[in-house]
């Protein structure tokens, strides 16, 4: 169960980059999973050099937070990029950020080879717990903690804050926010560096537990697009139940019959589309 | 009528052929012997690609270094392996185009299969790295010509269930498996169980998993291993997932009770860090160990060459490419030599391909007379003490493809099920 809610933490994370992005900017954006591979490779590099500068090990957590946030200014940019094609049709705007994932996969190569990184046994610096006869990497629980406290800080600046507002505002009707005089290459330059911070961040979080890896961010888009289907595609609440549902059932479906791991996930999304097209979150447009 | 620029490019082509360079053949033979490389460069299996091409390289510049074959410089064309229909792409285009005399490489058994028929089809010598699980050696490529295939993938696991009952037996009743979900990783299962059972060790599987290849977290896959509590895991993991499985194995105290055994994790030596991989695991290098006590001087020269390039210790992908280029050419020197020093056709170097035997990186190395590699494997038991931060093995036992893979024309289980045990 706890190996399932670690693996939704940093779907989560992920899943949430998409929503924002999407629910905002109405981009489908593929390349949320290159953030993520690259936000793995960046904080190992980060943790290492920091630790070579002499950076105590429980800080662990610290530095890869910042690296991920640090990298997250690659969003700018990629932003700037997709402002030829906000107005143009989804499909380009699938092939454009699909190119991005293709070209982010060679800058890996570029930067760091085809081998693995991982941060060796630094995954146990935070020690294990012991409850009721399972041994639990506290680091896990680290994440999860992390994770979730993401969820109602998220929850908190879109809810309460000013700027928040005004990106619900956005993201509630466009023309409307622009003619009461949204700045709106701000807000879009704003809302996908967060959307590129969520999945960075989440990358960097789960190195020390697993490794850098090229294929890590395709195989999670995979994911992270059942996640928004079972949530509802643009919708925080839907990132969060539909990570947590996905995670969790791979890790019963593992346990019990694991022959359909990847089945039961996809038995849900049918399901979903079936009864609840719009997701269990989200909301029908007509 | 009209002269169409393809026309005229023909009549360029021709005049230049007959324009003194005299017989296409003849000018083939005075340049360099152009050799094709197919190594996958993405995904999962980049690793084991890119270790093929480093393999390669080495072979290539040291035979340059010393004149070539038969006089003849090797110049290499790299392209890239990846799906099976972009692959056989390349593959004609190396044939055809580039009118390479042979092409090395490909590692997925998938990619070979497509490329076993065009191979014949092309008449173009194909020397296989790799992949050569039983559906593809057995049903859909019986008798080629053209193509010279890897030894089988079981080889590995047939050692590592040989070496559980030598080392293991009476210790464990219960086993899991953990195996990449695709044939390679099945087939490996399914021997194993089928040698646990000829040695009639009684074991009962307790969990089999199949996570998808190159998976980055298995917390979900630990915490069933740690529900089902087998005695022995047997695992043909080969890439990251290595090491990020010991990883959070280790974490949750997996590791610590359980038998392991993992055939061909060797690949990724260096990633099984002794901070997480205990001392005690069968563990699996297939043809090429890089800390042999008494290293031939060939691997040895290899291992410095590649630690000073790479930074890296060898793995054994490396040796496989190196044997494919050291079989060519001594089948080029072997057939040059029966006709009288002219360079041979492709099928007096076949014949001569045949049965060729040449020294290794892993030792002496051989093509059977059916087009399948012999080699040495190397496998044992983990240990901390060395001078690296990951495990070696101590003791280290060989074994040859004579006692580990099927003889020619018999199949894999029938094989197994005669052995006198």
């Amino acid at each position: 169960m706890l190996g399932g809610v670690f693996h939704a933490a940093t779907l989560f994370l992920v899943a949430a980059g998409l929503q924002l992005v999407f629910g905002v900017q109405r981009i489908v954006n593929l390349a949320c999973g290159s953030f993520y591979a690259l936000g793995a490779y960046f904080g190992f590099s980060v943790v290492t050099w920091a630790l070579k500068g002499g950076m105590p090990q429980p800080l662990l957590l610290v530095a890869l937070i910042l690296g991920g946030l640090l990298l997250a200014a690659i969003g700018l940019v990629v932003e700037r990029l997709l402002r030829f094609i906000y107005d143009r049709d989804e499909s380009f705007q699938m092939l454009l950020t699909f190119a991005l994932v293709l070209i982010f996969e060679d800058v890996i190569r570029f930067f760091w080879g085809t081998a693995p990184y991982q941060l060796g046994n630094l995954y146990l610096v935070y020690g294990r717990l012991q409850v009721g006869g399972l041994t639990i990497p506290v680091y896990n629980l680290l994440v999860i903690a992390a994770a979730a406290g993401i969820a109602v800080l998220m929850g908190w600046f879109l809810a309460r804050t000013r700027a928040g507002r005004i990106v619900r505002a956005t993201a509630e009707n466009r023309a409307m926010s622009e003619a009461l005089g949204v700045d709106m290459r701000r807000v879009y330059a704003r809302v996908f560096t967060i959307g590129t911070a969520l999945g960075t961040v989440g990358g960097a979080l789960v190195v020390p537990a697993t490794a850098a890896m090229h294929e890590m961010g395709i195989d999670l888009i995979v994911e992270a697009f059942a996640v928004v289907v079972i949530g509802g595609l643009g919708s925080m609440r839907g990132a969060f139940v539909g990570a947590l549902t996905v995670g969790v059932l791979k890790a019963v479906a593992i346990a019990t019959y694991p022959e359909i791991e990847m089945l039961a996930i996809y038995v849900i999304v049918i399901a979903v589309l079936v009864l609840r097209p719009a997701g269990l979150f989200g909301r029908a447009t007509a | 009528m009209e002269t169409t620029r393809r026309k005229f490019l023909g009549l360029l082509g021709g005049a230049a052929a007959a324009g003194g360079l005299g017989t296409p053949r003849a000018h083939a033979q005075a340049g360099p012997i152009k050799i094709g490389v197919l190594p996958i460069k993405a995904g999962v299996g980049a690793l084991p690609g890119e270790y093929g091409l480093r393999g390669t390289l080495w072979a290539t510049e040291r035979i340059n270094a010393a004149g070539g074959i038969l006089g003849r410089k090797i110049e290499l064309l790299v392209e890239e392996e990846s799906s099976p229909k972009d692959t056989v792409e390349r593959f004609r285009k190396l044939a055809l185009q580039n009118k390479v005399d042979v092409i090395v490489g490909v590692i997925s058994t998938g990619v070979g299969l497509a490329i076993g028929p065009v191979a014949e089809e092309l008449k173009m010598l194909w020397l296989s790295w790799d992949g050569t699980t039983q559906k593809g050696v057995e049903e859909s490529m019986p008798k080629p010509k053209y193509s010279f295939r890897s030894v089988d993938n079981e080889a590995e696991a047939v050692m590592s269930s040989i070496l559980t009952a030598k080392y293991f037996k009476g210790k464990f009743k219960t086993v899991a498996g953990l195996n990449p979900d695709y044939s390679y990783g099945r087939d490996n299962w399914a021997a194993f169980l089928a040698i646990m059972k000829k040695y009639k060790l009684g074991v009962t599987p307790v969990a089999d998993l199949w996570p998808k290849l190159g998976t980055t977290d298995f917390t979900s896959h630990v915490a069933a291993l740690q529900q089902a509590k087998p005695d022995l895991i047997f695992s043909s993991l080969w890439a990251a997932d290595v090491s990020i499985f010991l990883k959070q194995a280790h974490a949750v105290g997996l590791t610590a009770n359980t038998k392991l055994v993992f055939p061909v994790a060797g690949l990724v030596h260096e990633t099984l860090k002794k901070a997480f991989t205990p001392e005690g695991m069968i563990l699996g290098y297939n043809s090429m160990y890089f800390d042999m006590p008494k290293p031939s001087p060939l691997l040895q020269q290899f291992t410095k060459d590649h630690q000073e390039k790479y930074k890296e210790w060898p793995s054994y992908e490396s040796d496989h490419a190196y044997f494919v280029i050291a079989a060519y050419k001594a089948a080029v020197e072997k057939a040059a030599k029966a006709s009288g020093g002219k360079w041979p056709s492709t099928d007096q170097i076949i014949q001569a391909l045949e049965g060729v035997e040449v020294e290794s990186l892993s030792g002496t190395r051989r093509y059977r007379e059916d087009h399948i590699m012999e080699a040495n494997f190397y496998q044992g038991i983990t240990t901390h003490k060395n001078k690296y931060d990951f495990v070696t093995i101590d003791p280290l036992e060989v074994m040859s493809t004579k006692q580990i893979q099927k003889p020619s024309g018999m199949g894999l289980y029938e094989w197994i099920e005669s052995w006198k045990v």
